[in-house]
């Protein structure tokens, strides 16, 4: 029966011709604009991830405390609510630092008549302080300390990295949403124009008594297979945009974003998008009620 | 197997009101051969449609097979019409369909398992004698084989009961006789047959019970 049924739905799609041509494209254009927001906005995801990791904060000391007491100073710290680790960086420490970032204008440094950077503690926040309000709190928090000049440091960039990541997928469902909805129309059409050139079957099917479900399901079906066509199109597009694409900017993304590869949508993601169009083509396919005859 | 009690139809057109049947009672029994008589318009092919519930009755009762078929739902109507072939006077063959994907088309809309599709199908070509055309197209087909070819379409089913509406109506002498031997074959295999036609002369040379139908009325029921 099956085979029946599918049968008629690759006949259907024949005959609703290039319309259905059209509502596979726009199922393809859908899906391409869905998957590739997702794809950035996946991407972003990991990088604020990993920058969430790496978030310091700088905590400047007035002077540099005498060895004996430094124990006791990053015992302090390290007691604030909202610290994962202290590590002590003294002004020689700062210095070296400097000259390594320095690079080959290094030399430069040698010749400030003294060691102008302050020491400080490198603090790592915990997890539960890598939000911008907890982040907030803990700087204050470390201010208060009487030895402290100075607190720099936070995770606003990365909240703000993270709210980008956040418009770029509210974007990306905006504009596939407002195509999936012209998709569906389309597919609607293409259904209905198909309704038109099998209302003699339907009679017939209806005359001789077939259930409604398999008066039905040719046309779902058929709906289905243009959402499904259209989604292995837009997967195809994906895959060949990110093949030519990926390779392109990753250079530049792992310099900005710290990202050394773009990762491609995972399976799931792929499997998502498939069901998507094939949900997009049977509701096309569903809407376009033909006339019900008695 | 057929019974009409005092059954009246009205067609309505906007506000006019239009009488298709009026007080219409009879009863068929199984294995008869009943012919319609009428000219165009008086209530044959409405009084079909009641049998096979494409149309409801205004007032009175439809039983068929027993029920009463204003009172079936969805489901129970597609299981009556299983049960019932029709037949009208265009053959309503699908035009991009050989006649035995025409024929077999019914089956496999059905359900039917595909290994006994062939012989059914087979079986019903050769009670009309098209077996030779089973691969034809409807526009290959003269209108009495196209005719032929809707018989082969509503017998394939077994239905215990075919309603034929006008089946000869476009067709000459010759291809009408083709038709008519057909009809007789399908009765004498079992089938109760309802054939309505406006061909009076037809309904006297098939030497069958007649039902006369007259501006929605049975003026004379004989043989």
């Amino acid at each position: 029966m099956f085979g029946f049924l599918m049968g008629e739905a690759l006949r259907d799609l024949r005959r609703a011709g290039r319309v259905a041509v059209s509502a596979i494209l726009l199922v393809t254009l859908s899906l391409a604009a869905l998957g590739g927001f997702w794809l950035v906005s996946a991407n972003l995801d990991r990088a604020v991830g990993r920058w969430r990791d790496r978030v310091r904060i700088i905590v400047y000391l007035k002077r540099e405390p005498a060895e004996a007491d430094l124990p006791q100073l990053l015992e302090r710290v390290h007691a604030v609510p909202g610290v994962a680790s202290a590590v002590y960086v003294s002004r020689a420490d700062a210095l070296r630092a400097l000259k390594q970032v320095l690079g080959k204008d290094a030399a430069v440094v040698d010749s400030l008549p003294t060691n102008p950077l302050p020491s400080s503690v490198e603090v790592t926040p915990a997890a539960t302080a890598a939000t911008p309000n907890a982040a907030h709190q803990l700087v204050e928090r470390l201010e208060a300390l009487s030895e402290v000049e100075e607190v720099a440091g936070g995770v606003d960039w990365v909240e703000r990295l993270s709210q980008w990541q956040r418009l770029l997928t509210t974007i990306g469902l905006g504009v596939g949403a407002v195509l999936a909805l012209a998709a569906i129309l389309t597919v609607t059409t293409a259904t209905t124009l198909v309704v038109h050139a099998r209302r003699r079957e339907t009679e017939i099917m209806r005359l001789v008594g077939a259930p409604e479900l398999t008066i039905r399901l040719p046309l779902l079906l058929q709906g289905m297979l243009q959402g499904l066509a259209g989604a292995v199109l837009a997967l195809a597009a994906l895959s060949a945009m990110y093949s030519v694409v990926a390779p392109r900017i990753e250079p530049l993304v792992s310099l900005t974003l710290g990202l050394p590869r773009l990762a491609f949508l995972t399976p799931l993601n792929l499997l998502a998008l498939t069901l998507a169009g094939a949900l997009l083509g049977a509701l096309g396919g569903w809407l376009a009620r033909g006339g019900r005859e008695a | 197997m057929i019974e009409l009690h005092r059954v009246s139809k009205i067609y309505s057109v906007g506000p006019v009101k239009v009488p298709a049947l009026s007080d219409v009672s009879f009863r068929i029994d199984k294995g008869e051969f009943v012919v319609l008589a009428g000219p165009s318009g008086a209530g044959k092919t409405t009084l079909l449609r009641l049998l096979y519930r494409a149309d409801l009755p205004s007032d009175g009762e439809v039983e068929v097979f027993g029920s009463d078929v204003a009172s079936l739902r969805r489901a129970q109507v597609a299981a009556l019409r299983r049960s019932i072939g029709v037949v009208f006077q265009d053959a309503k063959l699908l035009p991009v369909r050989t006649v035995y994907e025409n024929v077999a088309f019914v089956l496999r809309v059905l359900g039917t398992p595909r290994r006994d599709i062939t012989a059914r199908v087979f079986d019903a070509l050769r009670v009309v004698g098209l077996s030779s055309r089973a691969q034809a197209y409807p526009a290959q087909l003269s209108q009495g084989e196209a005719q032929r070819a809707a018989l082969a379409r509503a017998i394939v089913r077994k239905p215990p009961l075919l309603l034929a509406d006008e089946p000869t109506g476009s067709l000459d002498d010759a291809m009408a006789a083709e038709v008519f031997e057909v009809l007789r074959d399908i009765w004498t295999g079992g089938t109760t047959v309802v054939l309505a036609t406006h061909q009076r002369r037809v309904a006297v040379a098939l030497r069958r019970r007649t039902l006369a139908l007259e501006a929605g009325r049975v003026v004379k029921d004989e043989g």
